[in-house]
Order: structure tokens, then C-alpha cells, then sequence
């Protein structure tokens, strides 16, 4: 068992105190930033960051778990958030490490964090792993505003003509969804966001697909995997047949998907200790 | 196909994405006649729209937000009727 060293703190960030829990362990091989997906999904896949947190410095990894500026117990109102913002707090973090150590640096993504990566984000990093990555920001936003129409559902048992999201964005420019206000601006940018914005992945990326034995991938799943393919030199597709975690009304674990993010881990852990780089494979399907 | 296999065939398939996103209900629970929106607490707004992203992804469908409503959501059998007419 490797001895672990876990410091809670709030940092300076660009526009405030951001917390983060940093586990540290004897000897660091690598480290693992955990970036958070927008909004509910943050909510919804925190208890799962923070198992692999504890199993990544098992391997050596220093594993880093904070929240965004207006997010959790980060300071700040989410109203006062952008995705730029968002994206430089994060260089930012990166800098500070790579000024205190060289070693290898990598990000883990769940879900819709995803669309906070941007070309200097990766130039930063040395791999990342996704979780069931959903580069469509069109379609995050269009599922983030249903919420409001399914909250009028739920109300009125009939969705009304014209939500009252659309009147609160013209009157107050902001936007208040199920329980979340934020500003428009915000909405278009994550909008606008897609995989097509990234020049190229040419770092070390894990992909983990939750994806039945016996199902075919969906069109819109496929169509993404093919576009990373398309972008990336170094992908690793890992199919996961398990729970989607994030979805669930309950608190669950996908212990496979544990077991497999284990075994990148390690060899995250193995290329540092032995100082060369790690397997590349072009997309293999696993 | 025939419509009978067809409409069976995307009933089973909306239990099987039901089941995912609410899993405290043993296999029984689940048929074509289960009836969901209002009936069941765990079906709120997040696993409505979980539900709907789920829906569109697998079945390859778009969702009017006309479609989001209390009748066509009622039960597994409506909304089975619903998936068969977004074809």
C-alpha cells in the first residue's frame, strides 16, 4: 500500500478561492487533474472521481479533484462563469505543477467535461482518459434547457406554450435551470463547442465507451468515436459493459470500469517510472 | 418485422434504458403497461431528460419539445407508441 498524503485547501484561481482535494502519495510517478463535467453531472459523478482519485495514487499518480469557479464549494457564483474561465483556472493549475515537477501530467474527463478541452488545454497535457465523452455542446445545452421544459412538465402536467426560460433570457439575461442561473453567454459557449474545434489530439487518449456486450453503438456514438479516431494518434477505445453510473437515481458504482481504469493507471504509472513513453496504439478497439 | 414484434421489440429496449436509469425496481416492476410520469417518485425532471437523451441516442430519433408531455409519458406503452411514430 502505497502511503498517501491528502491535503484539502482552497487555491487562488483566477477570479477566486477554488477547492481542491490533492492526494499525494510517497513517491509521484504522474499526476491526474480531475476536471468535473458541467452542472448536474458534477453532482452526478463526483462519489465515482473520487474512488479513482483514491486508486490513482495506488499507482503513484498525485490525483487532483477540485470544482470550477461557482461550482460546489468553489467560490463564486456560476452566474459569474465562463468557459473561458473555466479553461484558464485550469491552465493555470497545470503551470503550477509542471513549474514544481516534470512529470508527466494527465486529465481525466468525464461525460461533458469534455467540452472544456481546448488546443492549449492538450498542449499542456501529457494523456487524457474520457469517460463516455460527449463532444456535442449543441446537443449538452439542448438537454441542460430541457430541464426547464420538464420542470413546467412537472408543474403543469402540459408543457405551456413558451417556456419561461425564454422570457427570463430576454427580461433579465439570465437564465435559471433547475436551480442553476447562469447567463446566456455561457449556454452559447458551451454551445458552440465540438470536437471539430480541436486541431489535433496528439497525446496519449483513453476512451472509455459504456456500450452493452451484445449492442451495437448508437449512430451518434460511432459518428463521434469515428471523428476522434479521425483526430487522434494515440487512441484507446476500452469498451465498459456496466452501469452508467451518472445516470442512475441511485448512488452506483461501475466496478468494471474501476477494474480497467486500474489497468491505464498503471500504465500511466510504468511510462514515467521507466521514462518512455506510453503504448500507442491507433485505435484499439478493446 | 411485423408491427406486433416491432412495438415488443421497443417496448423491451425502453424497459432495459428505464431499468438503467432507475435500478431500485426488480424486473417484475417493468412491462408495457408501467405507468411512469407521476406514478413513479424517482421519475423526475433529470430522469425524464436522461430519459429522452437516452431515447434519441439509441433509437436515433429526434424529440420535438412538443413530444415532452404528460400523455406520452404516462406509461411504458405510450411511450413505446411514441418511439414507433418518431420513425
Amino acid at each position: 500500500m502505497t502511503t498517501v498524503s491528502t491535503h484539502v485547501e482552497f487555491y487562488q484561481g483566477i477570479k477566486g478561492p477554488l477547492f481542491r482535494i490533492i492526494r499525494t502519495p510517497a513517491k509521484v510517478l504522474g499526476h491526474l487533474l480531475f476536471i468535473a463535467p458541467l452542472f448536474e453531472q458534477a453532482n452526478k459523478t463526483r462519489h465515482h472521481a473520487t474512488r479513482s482519485a483514491m486508486n490513482a495514487y495506488q499507482f503513484g499518480l498525485q490525483s487532483i479533484v477540485f470544482d470550477h469557479y461557482g461550482t460546489g464549494d468553489s467560490a463564486g457564483d456560476l452566474i459569474d462563469a465562463s468557459m473561458v474561465l473555466w479553461q484558464q483556472d485550469i491552465v493555470q493549475q497545470v503551470n503550477a505543477i509542471k513549474a514544481k515537477s516534470s512529470q508527466a501530467i494527465y486529465f481525466s474527463l468525464p461525460l461533458s467535461a469534455v467540452l472544456l478541452l481546448s488546443d492549449e488545454l492538450l498542449s499542456l497535457a501529457d494523456g487524457v482518459i474520457l469517460l463516455q465523452p460527449d463532444f456535442n455542446g449543441k446537443r449538452f445545452v439542448q438537454q441542460f434547457q430541457r430541464l426547464a421544459v420538464v420542470a413546467q412538465l412537472t408543474k403543469n402536467s402540459k408543457i405551456e406554450e413558451g417556456s419561461s426560460i425564454r422570457t427570463q433570457r430576454t427580461e433579465q439575461q439570465t437564465i435559471e435551470i433547475a436551480g442553476y442561473v447562469i447567463t446566456p453567454s455561457l449556454l452559447s459557449e458551451i454551445s458552440g463547442q465540438s470536437l471539430a474545434k480541436l486541431a489535433k489530439i496528439t497525446v496519449d487518449c483513453y476512451w472509455f465507451e459504456w456500450q452493452h456486450q451484445q449492442e451495437e453503438l448508437s449512430l451518434a456514438r460511432t459518428k463521434q468515436q469515428q471523428a476522434a479516431v479521425n483526430k487522434s494518434n494515440h487512441l484507446v477505445i476500452e469498451q465498459v459493459d456496466d452501469v452508467k453510473f451518472w445516470q442512475a437515481t441511485e448512488l452506483q458504482l461501475a466496478q468494471s470500469f474501476l477494474t480497467k481504469e486500474q489497468q491505464v493507471f498503471a500504465k500511466l504509472a510504468s511510462a514515467s517510472l521507466s521514462f518512455s513513453a506510453p503504448e500507442v496504439v491507433k485505435c484499439e478497439k478493446q | 418485422m411485423t408491427s406486433a414484434q416491432m412495438t415488443q421489440q421497443t417496448s423491451e429496449q425502453l424497459i432495459k434504458l428505464l431499468v438503467a436509469i432507475i435500478p431500485n425496481y426488480d424486473e417484475n416492476f417493468w412491462h408495457a403497461d408501467t405507468e411512469l410520469f407521476g406514478a413513479i417518485a424517482e421519475f423526475d425532471s433529470m430522469a425524464l431528460v436522461t430519459l429522452i437523451g437516452e431515447i434519441e441516442e439509441y433509437f436515433d430519433i429526434t424529440l420535438d419539445e412538443d413530444d415532452i408531455n404528460a400523455d406520452n409519458f404516462a406509461s411504458v406503452k405510450s411511450l413505446t407508441e411514441l418511439v414507433l411514430a418518431s420513425h
